[in-house]
């Protein structure tokens, strides 16, 4: 079981522009990550850091596939990193991974 | 985890049932899935077990939220005979079932729950899921 505290989603942006994403990606924090990558919508590809999420339910799923459209009609990509067995779980059941650039470790 | 509990036949004893009440406030999705994780827990299910549970809360809680449009809602969580039961409920005068966002959910709980329902009677929103705890895992 995680040591990351119960709490709400937060997203740091690193010094390279991948937003790194920490919590749950459910109802509660899909809103959260929805403004964090709105505000970072500028052209340029989307990196979001998963590696700090330990859960995602189909509302988080859905903010990630509206990421993955928006980038789609800018001509760029959404990249998810270091995705964990919960992220990936809710990609294979949907069998939406292949809307996504997937990378397991930063380049 | 700690495996000092109670045997896992604990889990066809029974448990429950537990009734929440609650608002229609995702804050509160988290602290639904804790619980609903705690008391399967003392069936001592496996760590898949525990991750099929909190999606299925997850899933179940959201479709009330998103879509009965309710300002509470009720839970109901039951552990009898190596199934936990998951239902809830809200009052509703919006719901559509055939909204494209119930599919997904309908995909992630098919996936996770032995059975699963959601049904508009009169007025109200019901969504349940069992997810069972007996399960031999292949890893």
């Amino acid at each position: 079981m995680s040591d990351q505290p119960v709490g709400p989603l937060q997203v740091d942006l690193d010094p390279s522009g991948v937003l790194v994403v920490h919590g749950d990606i459910d109802v509660a924090g899909g809103p959260t990550l929805e403004a964090s990558v709105r505000s970072r919508e500028n052209g340029s590809p989307v990196v979001l850091d998963l590696g700090d999420v330990d859960f995602i339910d189909s509302s988080g799923l859905r903010t990630l596939l509206a990421v993955s459209q928006r980038a789609s009609a800018r001509g760029t990509k959404v990249c998810l990193r270091n995705v964990g067995s919960a992220v990936q779980r809710i990609l294979d059941i949907t069998g939406t991974a292949g809307q996504f650039e997937l990378e397991s470790s930063a380049g | 985890m700690n495996h000092d509990g109670p045997p896992r036949s604990a889990a066809a004893v029974g448990r429950g049932p537990v009734e929440i009440h609650l608002p229609a406030d995702p804050e509160l999705v988290s602290v639904m899935r804790l619980a609903a994780s705690g008391m399967a827990a003392t069936a001592r299910c496996t760590v898949d077990e525990i991750d099929d549970i909190k999606l299925a809360v997850s899933e179940v809680l959201l479709v009330l939220i998103e879509h009965a449009a309710s300002t509470s809602l009720t839970l109901r969580l039951e552990l009898r005979d190596s199934v936990l039961s998951i239902e809830g409920c809200a009052e509703t005068s919006s719901a559509d079932l055939d909204h494209p966002d119930l599919a997904l959910s309908q995909t992630v709980l098919a996936e996770v729950s032995a059975t699963n329902s959601i049904d508009l009677v009169d007025s109200e929103l019901r969504i349940s899921a069992t997810v069972r705890l007996d399960r031999t895992h292949a890893s």
